[in-house]
């Protein structure tokens, strides 16, 4: 029987505004807890919720930036469920008027492109952090403290369609939503500080049906590595009970990071009933057409768009794609690069290899500010150009990134210059076969590897200035000659 | 003359004259409860000592002459849902008694800058929900005019307290006629403002969408001089609404229409009489009266009982034992919400806690909350239909006289039957006003309610004190001062 799985991802984003969604708390980054708190969002009796209207303007962003029909008459719901770390005992968020509804996302993998299809974008306000002491898990622990700066924090919520077939489109999808949700500067997108956390739904079927198999929720995960390990993990557990024969229950799992397997949370039978209803608090969200007007002035080029200017500049789609999951300096460095040098691959490889390299190996984050945009275009200039080597390439980008200097100073300090004067060439040539007379009759008696030798001798006498290509081939025609 | 007796604007005109000492007045106002709390138990707290200053400090403005508010040095009850800093605010229930609330609603907020002077907070049936204050968990309220009967409810002892002028007027909430009830029981005026004109922050919520702050006073002067103060759009309420208020006639260009089916089975003679009577001397003045019938009114306890109860549940899920108010321990957190619930909160509430998340659950969520939401936009539109035809509604405010302490306690439906008349304002959002208008044969109050359209508010007002002007009700329970 041949099975092919079917996934679907619902992910939250944390936005990064500067206060919670419905009150003026700030939104703090720190361990100290119960720090940023009022009345209404540790739910005091009689405190009321009002809405943040940027956390609204960063949603509507999103759902226009992925293409969703915007919801102009949206509403706030409320979803009921008990659980210690949420206040009011219900979550402000959305039911069936989401801001955003059918949009798409653009994903890459390697020289590949395909589209996700976007079920809805939609709001929702974050709940305090539990930490249960005696065990992991609520119902076992012996006590368990709270902290509430988490609590009305604003979230999106973005929910695939039932489209993903594979862990590697998952990881491509949630690596470009992270990227989009940067560059439209709504979130600061860090997954290991949990500003992005999905779940993902998995069902799988035989390859020829066209109904879907029982579906599997696994909650709460905030790594690629998880959600790649886990999703293979589900698919391959559920294929081997289908071909045992074994039903597959509707549950919800949890992955277990450790052992790398995922287990029962809860059946269907004990799933909650969360009772939605609108939120007579809050007042329908009225997206005017003005304000969707004023929204869109904010958008960023989008990562896809920047993938397609990207590509007429010459580069593969997987290059783009590293591109355009970059840093926004390195992005802007290699458009200024590329401008000045026309030469994709140079500017590329120097950027993304040896300038990220080196920075890595020197524990530097950021370019220096000495750093001239020009600096890499020279350097790659002076390579074609024959002016230095490509060895001293790399000495005169490691000095420029430690010594306010200038690669052309760096080249003549260190005498990087390559010698490229034929006539000079041919006379430190001549001085060579003279001193090494016994070697060029050993190559002339068909030695032929010894030719190396001798280059290497010139190369040391000249201090390396020498272009090695031409000294080579001015070697070659005096020995034949 | 008694200076508890008179009315806000004479009281303020003798202070003015210094005539009379804002902390005479005072220590009057607590000699009546002095006299009357033990018959009746209208305040859960009274808050004499942290007074003395404060009238004192209200009889240096007056003696300068610096005095600019007409409520300054006027005691106020306030009704034990409405947040006082720095005070307990139980909502009389069990699950609140030791709770103290950190912040001022902001009616609080905006009686203190006027100088108000609060008497303490009154009790009321647990979280508002009733129609006597006899689901107090601190005991029930009596009735001013004959301790045999109830008050009314839920805000009993606000009423209590101005009839037995242990305070000069009273805030209540007003979910399903809990201001105007009891006002009506108690031969006092009861007015609730249209929907949001009175920011609800800081009110412990009932039923969000049908909640409304509003005052209980002895004359209609008295309320306009408080809904005055106390309305006003509020950033921290996004249900608030700026207080724009129509202008209609008030004199006899208006036309008056009597609710049919306010004046059918259900309703007692003496309630009857009482809008006959009032509509006789409206006609006489030259107003045009006409029979109006609005078949939906006849289903609004059913919508009501629906609606109310479903918010309830969510609003109410608050109170989990986690953060502040009762605590019962268990051997896990879900145990221990249980039992706090179980233990904190009382069996009118529980009941409708449970109406409500019945009403909300997964399958019946159509049939029931949906099916009234419909219900309550139907009525709404036949109400803005109506005030096409008329500018005022009128009607009895209660089916029947206050009824006896215990005679309804174990009748649960018949209990809600009394909040007939004045439901449909909430479900609609309208301004309806009691009027008391005379004495039934046990020699217990009678009042009529009269309604317009939203926003009329000061229009409403200003007719009703035509009604108080020609009806000439001056009774006043005896014994108390």
């Amino acid at each position: 029987m041949s099975l092919k799985p079917t996934i679907g991802i619902e992910t939250h984003i944390e936005l990064n505004t500067n206060t919670k969604m419905f009150c003026r708390c700030a939104v703090v980054d720190t361990d100290e807890p119960n720090i940023s708190l009022c009345p209404t969002c540790i739910g005091l009796p009689g405190a009321l919720p009002v809405p943040n209207k940027k956390a609204i303007e960063f949603i509507t962003l999103l759902a226009l930036s992925t293409g969703c029909e915007i919801t102009s008459k949206g509403m706030f719901h409320r979803k009921n469920y008990f659980y210690p770390d949420l206040p009011k005992n219900y979550q402000i968020s959305q039911f069936d008027l989401p801001v955003g509804l059918n949009g798409e996302l653009e994903i890459v993998i390697g020289e590949n492109n395909d589209y996700i299809q976007i079920e809805r974008v939609h709001m929702e306000e974050d709940t305090g952090k539990s930490s249960h002491s005696g065990s992991g898990r609520i119902e076992s622990a012996t006590s368990t403290a709270l902290d509430f700066n988490r609590s009305g924090v604003p979230l999106v919520e973005i929910v695939t369609k039932p489209v993903i077939s594979s862990s590697k489109q998952a990881v491509a999808y949630i690596e470009e939503l992270r990227q989009l949700s940067i560059d439209l500067n709504i979130s600061e997108g860090r997954l290991e500080k949990g500003n992005l956390r999905f779940d993902a739904n998995i069902s799988v079927a035989p390859e020829d049906s066209t109904e879907l198999g029982t579906k599997v929720e696994i909650k709460n995960m905030n790594s690629l590595r998880s959600l790649e390990r886990a999703i293979d993990y589900e698919i391959q557990r559920q294929s081997k009970a289908l071909e045992g024969g074994v039903e597959i229950v509707q549950e919800t799992r949890h992955w277990d990071e450790n052992k790398e397997i995922t287990s029962t949370m809860r059946s269907k039978e004990g799933s909650a009933d969360y009772r939605y209803f609108s939120d007579p608090d809050l007042p329908n969200m009225f997206l005017s057409d003005e304000f969707i007007k004023e929204v869109e002035t904010l958008m960023p080029l989008l990562p896809k768009v920047q993938r397609e200017e990207l590509m007429t500049t010459g580069l593969s789609l997987s290059q783009s794609n590293i591109l355009s999951k970059s840093d926004d300096w390195i992005k802007k460095l290699y458009v200024k690069v590329f401008d000045q040098t026309k030469d994709s691959v140079s500017s590329y490889n120097w950027i993304t290899g040896e300038l990220q390299g080196q920075m890595r190996k020197a524990n530097i984050d950021v370019l220096p500010k000495w750093f001239n945009d020009n600096y890499l275009s020279e350097i790659i200039e002076l390579i074609k150009s024959n002016k230095i080597s490509f060895t001293s390439a790399k000495i005169i980008l490691n000095e420029i990134l430690t010594t306010e200097t200038t690669p052309s100073k760096v080249a003549e300090q260190k005498n990087l210059f390559q010698e490229n004067d034929s006539e000079k060439i041919s006379e430190m040539i001549n001085q060579i076969i003279k001193e090494n007379q016994d070697i060029v009759d050993r190559i002339k008696s068909g030695e032929d590897k010894l030719v190396g030798f001798l280059v290497g001798q010139l190369m040391k006498q000249s201090n390396g200035s020498v272009n090695p290509g031409m000294a080579k081939e001015l070697l070659l025609k005096e020995l034949e000659g | 003359m008694d200076a508890s007796n008179l009315s806000i604007r004479e009281i303020n005109s003798l202070f003015t004259k210094k005539e009379l000492k804002p902390s005479e007045l005072y220590s009057k106002v607590f000699e009546n409860a002095a006299n009357s709390e033990a018959a009746l138990h209208a305040h859960l707290t009274l808050f004499e000592e942290e007074n003395i200053k404060k009238a004192a400090d209200s009889d240096k403005r007056f003696s300068n002459g610096e005095s600019a508010s007409l409520l300054d040095g006027i005691p106020i009850a306030i009704k034990d849902n409405i947040n006082i800093k720095n005070y307990k605010t139980t909502c009389s229930s069990k699950m609140l008694s030791n709770y103290t609330s950190p912040y001022d609603a902001t009616v609080i907020e905006k009686l203190k800058e006027q100088n108000t002077l609060f008497t303490g907070k009154t009790n009321l049936d647990e979280f508002a929900m009733g129609s006597s204050t006899e689901n107090s968990a601190f005991g029930l309220t009596k009735n001013p005019w004959n301790t045999d009967y109830v008050p009314g409810g839920s805000s009993g002892g606000s009423a209590a307290s101005v009839g037995a002028r242990s305070s000069i007027a009273a805030l209540g909430s007003d979910t399903g006629g809990s201001i105007r009830q009891p006002a009506s029981f108690c031969g006092l005026v009861g007015f609730k403002p249209t929907y949001g004109t009175v920011s609800r922050f800081g009110l412990v919520a009932f039923a969000s969408s049908l909640d409304q702050i509003g005052p209980i006073t002895k004359t209609v002067d008295d309320s306009r001089i408080i809904f005055s103060s106390i309305s006003g759009e509020d950033s921290r309420d996004a249900t608030s609404v700026i207080n724009n208020q129509l202008d209609i006639p008030s004199d006899n260009s208006a036309t008056i229409g009597v609710i049919k089916e306010l004046m059918e089975d259900g309703i007692s003679d003496e309630a009857k009489n009482e809008v006959n009577k009032v509509v006789e001397i409206l006609k006489s003045k030259g107003y045009k009266v006409k029979e109006i019938s609005i078949p939906i009114i006849k289903l609004s306890i059913s919508i009501y009982y629906l609606i109310a109860p479903a918010e309830c549940s969510a609003n109410l899920a608050r109170f989990d034992g986690v953060r502040y108010g009762l605590r019962v321990d268990g051997n896990t957190s879900y145990e221990m919400m249980e039992n706090t619930r179980a233990e904190g909160f009382g069996a009118e509430v529980k009941r409708r806690i449970l109406l409500g998340t019945y009403a909300l659950s997964a399958g019946y969520y159509d049939e029931y909350y949906g099916k009234a939401l419909q219900a309550r936009k139907e009525m709404i539109d036949e109400f803005a239909k109506t005030f096409k035809d008329v500018d005022y509604l009128i009607s009895p405010t209660t089916p029947t006289q206050a009824f006896k302490s215990g005679e309804k306690t174990s009748n649960p439906l018949e209990m809600y039957m009394s909040d007939l008349c004045t439901i449909p304002a909430n479900l609609a959002g309208l301004p309806a006003i009691s009027i008391p208008t005379g004495l039934s044969k046990d020699e217990l109050p009678l009042g009529v309610q009269v309604m317009s359209k939203p926003l009329s508010d000061n229009s409403l007002l200003d007719f009703s004190e035509i009604i108080e002007n020609e009806v000439q009700f001056d009774g006043q329970p005896k014994g108390w001062l």
